[in-house]
């Protein structure tokens, strides 16, 4: 057996052909590790991220294999913390609820529960970003242990430093070995991401260039404006949808996942105010906000943003000349019949007058087919003395379209009765 | 030149004759295209319009294709397109207009008539022998590119229809695209719409309404999930006992350390099928119990069987093959069934009842973990026929509940 060591690079070429059968396979080693990347928008890593910096607990659902590990070194990297991965499945209780030492007089002095080491480097070091992975795979009584470890961050009798931030990870329902699944109450403290592979990124990475995301900063001088846009948002909803504050999952297929209570709309309020600090995508704050209440409340709370952001019609109807009308069909059609709604709740003549150069300027500047239902209802709003404004004149192709329409609907009306 | 009055004239007609998809309608963003063959859509919801296709068409049959486009969208065609080329290994332009027609099939069966006109030439599952109201998934399986289809050969809704990207399509950055997040929060606007006004919908949009956020999960997947977790929770499986210390307890001086300790799920099966049961889901659940339970450690001999009813015909003999215990007939209730299940010694740490639902429940929770998997039966539905009030219980609260059905399977 040789026992001294080769170092294959510095080696000359001539003694290549003597070279021992591991040299010439650590060069084919090292030539497959040579990749590289390029930058590329990553939502999800963007989302964990944020909850992470939000100092929210995030627990990661997917399948074994896809990447979740090399995902948070990536995020350690970026956030400049040290990673300490626990894999949950090959640790006992103790471990994580501290080993009992029974010392000279237990009944005097009680039994100290003594840390584990890497809890001990973790809390000497201040910081760092601590991975329990697999915990679904791990015995129940050890999952127990680690869930207070996650929520009320102590290890035995020493308590994490806020430097800390703890991410977990949990293969799906359908496919954990032993049906590891949290209760309600428990699930409603996590930020729950589904981890899922981007087929284009795999091949990619494979054939040699994997994918850098750039991560979201957050910007100093907006934390104050993102605060009362959190605010605004949350509010705005859950006064109009009170329904939505509390509704406990029901039903096998929605178990152990987000569900809408006071803690997870408060845990949503932060993480909108970090997505807005961060200047982060809407698909970004999408994956959050519906990992934290669910599907449901998520996407109505994200339509009222989406509505937040259209003009307001008391400001459309005081400047129609300069007025800014959204792009998109239905979020324009929302606008019209908001500052239609506007004049039926205040009917003057000057805000009607307005309301139809704005529509006149709908109708020049977009599809014409929007216009005809708010033009029809403002129609309706005439008082007796008001007299019709000249605008109205460059509508008459609105008028003629839905007549149009109308013909085509009687038709249509008269042939599907037909045809029964 | 694209006449826009006529084709805007049809949008406004279908958005009138169906007033839920008017946000989705309008979300469209239409685009001129000459390479279109009609109209079709990409799956950043714009809206591809060959002028001469216009010219050519009444406006109330052109109200109809934007309906038939923009339900290509909404049901999220192009997704699901991908999903079936991988998991079937479907490749190639054949596939992708097997899908094409496959999810024409879906929509057409159900969306005209009622003030909507059916276009000329549109695909229905009729035009190829098939049965109607199923999933495109499904049609998918049923037919092959033949003489039959040699008309649909021109067929073309574009890459939101079946996923395959045409020379027309400008792609994600080629602006007035919907991203990802803005076409789930319409998907849902309307979704929210139809649920909201449920009279005004047909069965099957109300369908779609239910399940576009909440797929309907793989029954298998559920019940595997309930029985797993039912058998491995305290009381049963495997977990840490301070009974005997832990052979980790040498290397540690002066410490008490738990040790792993297993002890292997009894389970008890409840079989009330009252002759309503197909035998093929029965079967199937039956064995998914019994795989499941010796996946987690248990051994043949702790899986028995009580069935309730006549159910002979498929449990005595699937018992037999699988070397299952099976203890005799437990009477014609469920709750008979629980009883004698539980009077059985040892105890069974987890029940799951395999029934119908037309039965009478314990009105008190069994001290073991209790898994129901239901035979769902929305279409016949076995009401007591001198009582029209007569409303089966559903199941308890206390008891994790699984819908069995073919549909989601």
């Amino acid at each position: 057996m040789p026992t001294r060591t080769l170092s294959a690079p510095t080696r000359p070429a001539h003694d290549r052909a003597a070279a021992s059968q591991l040299d010439v396979a650590g060069e084919l080693v090292a030539l497959l590790s040579d990749t590289t990347t390029e930058p590329r928008p990553d939502t999800q890593l963007e989302a964990l991220t944020l909850a992470v910096a939000a100092d929210l607990p995030v627990l990661l659902w997917g399948e074994p294999g896809i990447g979740k590990s090399a995902a948070l070194t990536q995020l350690a990297d970026s956030l400049d913390l040290p990673l300490t991965t626990v894999i949950a499945s090959v640790h006992e209780p103790s471990d994580f609820s501290g080993l009992p030492i029974v010392g000279d007089d237990p009944a005097e002095q009680g039994v100290p529960m003594a840390p584990p080491d890497w809890a001990v480097r973790l809390v000497r070091a201040g910081r760092g970003l601590l991975f329990l992975d697999e915990l679904s795979t791990a015995p129940p009584a050890v999952q127990a242990a680690l869930l207070r470890l996650v929520l009320e961050r102590r290890i035995g009798a020493l308590r994490l430093p806020p430097g800390v931030r703890i991410v977990a990870a949990a293969n799906p329902r359908s496919s954990a070995a032993d049906g590891w699944e949290l209760s309600p109450p428990l699930a409603n403290r996590f930020v729950h991401l589904q981890w899922v592979h981007d087929h284009e990124v795999v091949v990619r990475g494979l054939g040699g260039t994997w994918p850098r995301a750039t991560l979201p900063r957050l910007a100093p001088e907006r934390l104050a404006d993102a605060v009362g846009f959190a605010r605004r948002a949350v509010c705005g909803l859950l006064s109009a949808r009170p329904a939505l504050v509390h509704r406990l999952p029901s039903g096998e297929t929605r178990r152990g996942g987000a569900w809408p209570s006071p803690r997870s709309w408060e845990m949503t309020l932060r993480l909108i105010a970090f997505a807005t600090a961060a200047d982060a995508s809407r698909d970004v704050l999408s994956l959050l906000v519906r990992g934290t209440v669910g599907d449901g409340p998520g996407l109505e709370l994200l339509a009222s943003l989406e509505r937040m952001d259209l003009p307001d019609p008391e400001d459309l109807l005081a400047d129609p000349a300069g007025a800014d009308l959204p792009e998109r069909g239905d979020l324009r059609q929302a606008v019209l019949d908001g500052v239609v709604a506007a004049v039926r709740r205040r009917p003057e003549k000057a805000r009607w007058d307005a309301a139809w150069a704005l529509l006149v300027r709908a109708l020049e500047t977009g599809a014409p087919d929007l216009v005809v239902v708010p033009a029809t209802t403002l129609a309706t709003l005439r008082q007796g003395d008001w007299d019709v404004p000249a605008s109205i004149e460059a509508l008459s192709g609105a008028v003629l379209l839905s007549r149009r329409a109308e013909q085509a609907a009687a038709r249509a009306t008269a042939a599907t009765k037909a045809g029964r | 030149m694209l006449d826009r009055d006529k084709l805007f004239a049809a949008r406004l007609q279908a958005a009138l004759a169906r007033p839920y998809l008017a946000t989705a309608l309008f979300a469209l963003h239409t685009v001129e295209s000459r390479q279109v063959p009609t109209m079709a859509v990409d799956r950043h919801w714009r809206c591809y319009v060959a002028p001469g296709f216009v010219d050519r068409t009444p406006v109330e049959e052109l109200a109809g294709v934007w309906v038939h486009e923009v339900s290509h969208l909404l049901r999220d065609h192009h997704g699901r397109s991908d999903r079936v080329a991988r998991e079937r290994g479907l490749t190639g332009r054949a596939e992708r207009l097997r899908m094409n027609i496959a999810a024409d099939c879906e929509i057409n069966d159900d969306v005209y008539g009622d003030g909507l006109v059916r276009p000329e030439g549109a695909v229905e599952p009729a035009t190829l022998d098939l049965p109607e109201g199923e999933l495109m998934e499904d049609y998918l399986r049923q037919f092959g590119l033949g003489p039959r289809t040699q008309d649909l050969a021109w067929l073309d809704c574009g890459s939101g229809a079946d996923g395959l990207e045409r020379e027309w399509d400008l792609g994600p950055d080629g602006g007035h695209g919907l991203s990802e997040q803005e076409r789930d929060a319409v998907r849902f606007r309307v979704a929210q719409g139809i649920t909201g006004r449920p009279g005004s919908a047909s069965k099957g949009w109300r369908r779609w309404a239910e399940e576009a956020f909440h797929p309907p999960q793989p029954w298998r997947q559920l019940l595997g999930a309930a029985l797993r977790s039912a058998v491995s929770g305290s009381g049963a499986g495997e977990d840490y006992t301070y009974g005997r210390p832990s052979r980790r307890s040498a290397g540690v001086p002066g410490a008490v350390l738990p040790s792993l300790r297993r002890r292997p799920p009894r389970v008890s099966v409840v079989v009330d099928t009252s002759g309503s049961v197909s035998d093929t889901e029965l079967g199937t659940a039956l064995l998914e119990v019994a795989a499941i339970s010796r996946a987690v450690g248990g051994r043949r001999d702790l899986v028995t069987v009580l069935s309730c009813d006549a159910a002979t015909r498929v449990v005595h003999p699937l018992c037999r093959a699988e070397g299952i215990v099976l203890l005799g007939g437990g009477g014609t209730d469920l709750r008979a069934g629980f009883a004698k299940a539980l009077r059985s010694q040892p105890r069974p740490d987890v029940i799951v009842a395999l029934t119908d639902g037309q039965t009478p429940w314990p009105s008190a929770p069994p001290p073991c973990r209790t898994v129901v998997g239901l035979f769902d039966r929305p279409g016949r539905r076995r009401w007591d026929e001198d009582d029209a009030e007569y409303v089966p219980d559903t199941p308890p609260a206390w008891a994790r509940t699984v819908v069995i059905g073919s549909a989601a399977s």
